[in-house]
């Protein structure tokens, strides 16, 4: 692959995706750009598509047609398409998911660590036998885990079982999980769903710090107006798979066709 | 949701409470000796700890994995055919014996795996089963080998060429095994793997996301499976030095699996319990009770009960049954302080 179908500075670009389902083009010829450390917003109306360019990028869904380019943690550039989906997040691109998918029946310390199954490299044995190697590995990512927890404000939390806490804490565990691989990118499938007005601004923010910290770039995928014109520095908008717009988030605000196919939504859903 | 914590929660000294527990097991042929135990109790001590072999690697599949197997009892068999021809008949070392009775169960157990990853829940139940009844039904046939419906028979183990166990020495050896499997399995489950196995059983699409490689690990898992099954069939076949064909029924898968939701899915304790309450309870007590101990059935009725109870009072397994008494000691005692 060579360095040339991803410029200088960008993570990631998609050329031209499409994807469809018995006729319906879920995603229609798609294409745009991420550069790195850019908080990137997907948006559009319900049944756009947003969903389904999101499981195409992470492999769920293989595209019937088009490039997924992505600049790996080694700074090669690589087509997403030719990797199987469990190889994704070793190249620094890892997700989280529009209903939160968590192992209820584990503490979200154990849920943060499966985030880190990459990086072991003891092998079975050696963690049947409990090695030193295979303990200090456990515990350098345990306390790594702890660290993060951390960061995001929720290490006193991390011996409870992931299951029966509140949806904005286990949005916040989710992001943890994707934070163990230190990502290149990170793609949130409507991550202020199910958020009241609080959590979504507090969200709005630990996005941002998030970036910040790790020097990674998000890309935002959204329903919710609110958080993407508070959190996004680029919004790209889509209807019915294609493209309709793309720019700042004031621009995104002012373009017509966005605002025709919000108000259709609006009007549908009256 | 709260989930209950199990009531043996050492998890800091887990290991040495492994070996305290194999130490416990030890003191039956003691008091035996002493006559404080009857005979048969070593027989019956026994089997919970052979059947807890194969039931902690069942649990590995269900508990752990969230895939369903109902071929244990096939490749407990086929382990216990393979070791008494190879000690018996072809005149080898125990060790050649355990290392074939190991190695073939493992193969046959991988193949299956490999056929079965594409097939889910029921599919893949009926697929095991299917695998299980051809071994079963090959036990009767090749007579030449298993000696059909007459069974066959091997000796105590000799190990290393020369150290001769007797019956005592069988079930230390036993009790040395489940020891060991409780530690190995342990710390797998509790590392990387075991959250590897949850994420494949809680949600695929994010364990694919976090890197889990789903087809290794159901092959993993499976392996695993097998090999805890053919291990359990090994000792079967060494301590209790006799089988034949219909003890590998369908019936024994079925009480493996039963012994692992009452006693405690996910939990190693929890499977110890279970095979306990599945496989001797029966002789301990129920047949003590008039009229109803007579019956043939009765322990099948009783199981199933208790199956229907534990699923709706304790999903997780009558090991967590612990905790709500030491709850319910706390309230007693505050009560009784003031
Ligand atoms: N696996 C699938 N099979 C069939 N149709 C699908 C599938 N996934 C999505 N679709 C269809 O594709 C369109 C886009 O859906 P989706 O990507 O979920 O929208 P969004 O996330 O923007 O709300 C919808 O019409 C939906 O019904
Ligand atoms: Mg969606």
């Amino acid at each position: 692959m060579s360095n040339l179908d991803l410029q200088e500075g960008s993570v990631l670009r998609l050329e031209e995706l499409s994807i469809s389902f018995g006729g319906l083009k879920a995603v229609d010829n798609l294409s745009f750009e991420i550069k790195e450390k850019e908080i990137f917003g997907l948006i559009g109306p319900n049944g756009a598509g947003k969903t389904t360019a999101f499981n195409c990028i992470t492999q769920f869904y293989r595209p019937n047609h088009g490039k997924i380019y992505f600049r790996d943690k080694h700074g090669k550039v690589t087509n997403l398409i030719d990797h199987p989906v469990h190889e994704i997040i070793k190249l620094g691109l890892v997700r989280t998911f529009q209903n939160v998918e968590l192992i209820r029946e584990l503490s979200i310390l154990d849920n943060v660590l499966i985030g880190a199954h990459i990086d072991f490299k003891s092998s079975l044995l050696a963690q049947a036998l409990k090695t030193k190697k295979a303990k200090d590995e456990e515990t350098a990512l345990r306390n790594e885990a702890i660290e993060v927890l951390t960061f995001l404000g929720i290490a006193d939390r991390m011996l409870l079982p992931a299951g029966g806490q509140p949806y904005g804490i286990l949005k916040k565990v989710e992001l943890a999980r994707t934070l163990m691989c230190h990502p290149k990118l990170i793609i949130l499938d409507e991550p202020a769903a199910g958020l009241n007005d609080i959590e979504t601004v507090n969200l709005a923010k630990v996005i941002r710090t998030i970036r910040d910290k790790y020097g990674c770039a998000v890309l935002l995928v959204e329903h919710d107006m609110r958080l993407v014109m508070d959190v996004c520095d680029k919004i790209c908008a889509i209807n019915f798979g294609k493209f309709l717009a793309v720019g700042s988030p004031k621009e995104i605000q002012r373009n017509k066709d966005v605002q025709a196919a919000y108000l259709g939504e609006t009007e549908a859903d009256q | 949701m709260k989930i209950k914590k199990p009531a043996f929660n050492l998890k800091k000294n887990a290991h040495l409470n492994y070996v305290l527990f194999g130490a416990v097991l030890c003191l039956v042929p003691l008091l035996i000796e002493l006559g404080l135990l009857r005979n048969s109790y070593l027989t019956l001590v026994g089997s919970v700890i052979i059947y807890s072999v194969a039931a902690i690697g069942l649990n590995l599949l269900l508990g752990w994995s969230g895939l369903i197997s109902l071929g244990t009892a096939g490749f407990m068999g086929l382990a216990a055919y393979i070791s008494a021809y190879v000690t018996v008949n072809l005149k080898l070392p125990f060790e050649v014996a355990v290392l074939l009775a190991l190695s073939i169960p493992l193969a046959v157990g991988i193949l299956v795996g490999l056929v079965s990853l594409k097939i889910e829940g029921l599919y893949l139940a009926i697929a095991t089963l299917s695998v299980s009844e051809i071994l079963r039904k090959s036990f009767e046939e090749f007579g030449d080998i298993t000696n059909g419906f007459s069974g066959k028979t091997a000796g105590y183990p000799k190990l290393l060429g020369f150290f001769q166990l007797d019956k005592y020495g069988t079930y230390l050896l036993l009790v040395v095994v489940l020891v060991g499997v409780m530690i190995l399995i342990h710390n797998m489950i509790n590392g990387q793997m075991g959250r590897a196995l949850n994420a494949m059983r809680g949600s695929e699409a994010a364990a694919q996301a976090m890197g889990v490689h789903l087809l290794k690990y159901r092959l993993v898992a499976f392996a695993l499976a097998t090999s805890l099954a053919a291990l359990s069939g090994i000792l079967y076949i060494h301590f209790i030095k006799y089988t034949y064909p219909p003890t590998w029924t369908l019936g024994m898968s079925l009480n493996i699996l039963s012994a692992i939701i009452i006693g405690g899915v996910r939990n190693i304790y929890g499977t110890i319990l279970g095979v306990f309450v599945v496989f001797a309870v029966p002789d301990l007590f129920l047949k003590q009770i008039p009229y109803f101990g007579a019956m043939p059935g009765f322990a099948y009725i009783i199981n199933g009960i208790l199956i229907i109870v534990v699923i709706m009072y304790y999903p997780y397994g009558l090991i967590y049954l612990g905790n709500d008494m030491k709850k319910l000691w706390g309230k007693v005692k505050a009560k009784v302080k003031p």
